[in-house]
């Protein structure tokens, strides 16, 4: 065909945690991931129905903190193609050789103009979902907490969203679905996708290389609801929800793991195809466009990351 | 970049008049052009002009299916692949084929099926404005999925006719039903990394299964029940849950016959993942998951 797929799909965060064994009860017993592997300083969890090695990974460290994100593309040669892009638009690349991580192959690593380390993988170790191949049961049943099959997105903080955007879309061929423009003209927040969602990830007005949250898929929003009262229950603190986006016009809660990384679970959205025509919110609405039932946004949201 | 998606299906009518109503009132779909003996329908948050089209005939079944290509200049490779595999393409410039038509590329497959491959249909909009938009539109009728979702195919020779769709047309395979003697019953085909957006039962050729169309969750499966009901519209099966696919269902037959769905869930399917193999004996639960049997009307009745 006439061009390379690209980049597939959110494959990882990489997050640092003060307390491993609080992250590890937390990620397992609470969100109900399952731990893949366990290294002196990291712990890699996924989620039941992801059949990777691992969609998060904590490192310890006394801060807390995001060390990367990665993204998954479609062929082994996506890697090379993208590599030259990323050089060719002014930022060093680096290679990470395969045996350097754990479940993963050969990868490359760049800084983007956001600040934040960015990885792009195509080889990670298959370790596969927990229904099989063979006549499936619909769901795996015992599961511990709010069970996501998979991760969905992540949204990190820029000083300029625009520059930033401008990387994502021209060099590794993000498409635009939805953006909110300031009174200034400026871009506050954009929403990104490559896999035919409303985004993969998403850029708000922020510090350089800071994160806002990633999120888990759920099923529907009768999950969202029982997410929401395993919360309560385990008396974890949510943000923000059970409620409804605007912007990409999914269902949420938002809460904190105990060391204060924001998590998502996200449901519904939309499906749009490449050409879709991207939706602009403006900053007067700014509080439909993010949270729609409320009609607007706590100061917590606006200002908390990591 | 290759085929993007289900585009649309055209489907043989012999009242239009009834069938419009049917779709437009209980299925909810919005009816975007109308032309001598054909209609026109689309999802309310679909962007282009149409993915449904009403052909009036003294019959029912399908009469073409419909693919997304994401670029251009996949009408030229397709059409090399497909006639190198020995079967032969015709070529319509945009609008020729009525009502919002893109460029495309018709040809009859292994299957008996007409598909047509289509770049740069009309776009009309969807219901909502790209400035700080609702997320829904209020006031719809019926059902009003938001979007169509797959299309489910009958033929002899279903390991044949995968074959064909993988190789010429680069489907990946999710899933796959194995008869005891090691053919194929059934097969599902994406190209979304969804479940399915094509998938084929063994039959006869040219038969059309159903259409599907995408709701946003089990609730919405047991609005459109009511709904169904309240019409008067048969029940076919459901609302139950797949074993293949995972997803959940409704099915119901329009006026004149023809089978549809409204579908949600499913999973994430990667290019690279392995495809599901259900064995014969556990078709059942593979087809309703719930009930573990597929009652004869389901596996039988088709358009």
């Amino acid at each position: 065909m006439v061009a390379r797929m690209g980049i597939l799909r959110l494959s990882h965060v990489d997050i640092t945690v003060p307390d491993l064994d609080l992250a590890a009860a937390y990620y397992t017993g609470v969100l109900g991931l399952l731990e893949s592997e366990r290294t002196d300083d990291r712990i890699f969890f996924k989620c039941w129905d992801e059949e990777d090695h691992h969609s998060l990974a904590v490192r310890y460290d006394p801060r807390v903190g995001i060390d990367r994100f990665s993204f998954k593309v479609e062929d082994e040669e996506d890697l090379e193609e993208l590599e030259t892009k990323v050089e060719e638009y002014g930022f060093r690349v680096h290679r990470v050789s395969r045996g350097e991580e754990v479940g993963q192959g050969a990868s490359i690593r760049f800084e983007t103009p956001s600040g934040h380390e960015m990885e792009l993988v195509h080889d990670v170790e298959k370790v596969g979902g927990l229904l099989g191949k063979f006549n499936p049961g619909a769901i795996p049943v015992g599961m511990q907490g709010i069970a996501p099959p998979r991760m969905d997105h992540l949204l990190i903080n820029a000083e300029e969203v625009g520059v930033a955007t401008r990387f994502y879309m021209d060099v590794l061929g993000f498409r635009l679905t939805e953006q909110l423009i300031g009174s200034d003209g400026h871009q506050i927040g954009t929403w990104l996708e490559r896999s035919h969602t409303p985004h993969d990830i998403a850029v708000v007005n922020g510090p350089n290389g800071a994160l806002h949250h990633f999120a888990y898929w759920l099923d529907d929003w009768d999950h969202v609801r029982q997410a929401a009262d395993i919360l309560a229950y385990n008396s974890i603190q949510i943000d923000v929800g059970p409620t409804r986006h605007g912007v990409t016009r999914g269902n949420t809660i938002y809460f904190f793991d105990p060391m204060g990384t924001r998590n998502e679970v996200f449901t519904g959205g939309y499906r749009p195809d490449p050409d879709f025509p991207t939706i602009t919110w403006t900053e007067d609405n700014i509080g439909r466009a993010v949270f729609y039932y409320e009609g607007e946004v706590n100061e917590r949201f606006i200002k908390v990351h990591t | 970049m290759g085929v993007l998606r289900l585009s649309h299906a055209e489907v043989r009518v012999p009242d239009l008049e009834l069938a419009t109503a049917y779709y437009t009132e209980v299925v909810g779909l919005i009816e975007t052009a109308r032309e001598n003996e054909r209609v026109f329908l689309k999802c309310w948050d679909e962007h282009q002009h149409h993915s449904l089209v009403l052909n009036y005939a003294p019959t029912y079944g399908l009469d073409v299916v419909g693919w997304k290509l994401e670029a251009q200049e996949d009408l030229d490779e397709f059409t090399a692949r497909i006639e190198a595999a020995g079967f032969a393409c015709k070529r319509y410039a945009k609008g020729e084929l009525g009502g919002g038509s893109g460029e495309t590329v018709r040809f009859t497959g292994p299957s008996g099926h007409v598909n047509d491959l289509v770049w740069g249909m009309e776009q009309v909009g969807n219901l909502l404005p790209l400035h700080n938009p609702p997320p829904e539109p209020q006031g719809l009728v019926g059902i009003h999925p938001a979007r169509i979702d797959h299309i489910f195919l009958m033929c002899e020779d279903v390991d044949g006719v995968t074959e064909f769709y993988r190789n010429v047309l680069d489907f990946r395979l999710t899933e796959q039903i194995v008869a005891d003697d090691g053919y194929q019953l059934v097969t599902f085909l994406e190209r979304t990394n969804s479940p399915h957006d094509l998938a084929f039962v063994t039959g006869p050729n040219q038969g059309f299964h159903h259409v599907a169309f995408w709701v946003d969750d089990w609730n919405q499966l047991r609005v459109a029940a009511d709904i169904c009901a309240y019409h008067g519209v048969r029940i076919d099966a459901g609302p139950t849950r797949h074993g293949a696919t995972r997803g959940w269902g409704l099915y119901f037959f329009d006026p004149a016959g023809n089978r549809n769905e409204v579908y949600t869930g499913g999973y994430w399917a990667d290019p690279d993942r392995e495809p599901i193999t259900w064995t014969e004996a556990e078709m059942g639960r593979a087809v309703f998951y719930y009930e573990g049997v597929v009652d004869q009307r389901f596996l039988t009745v088709h358009s």
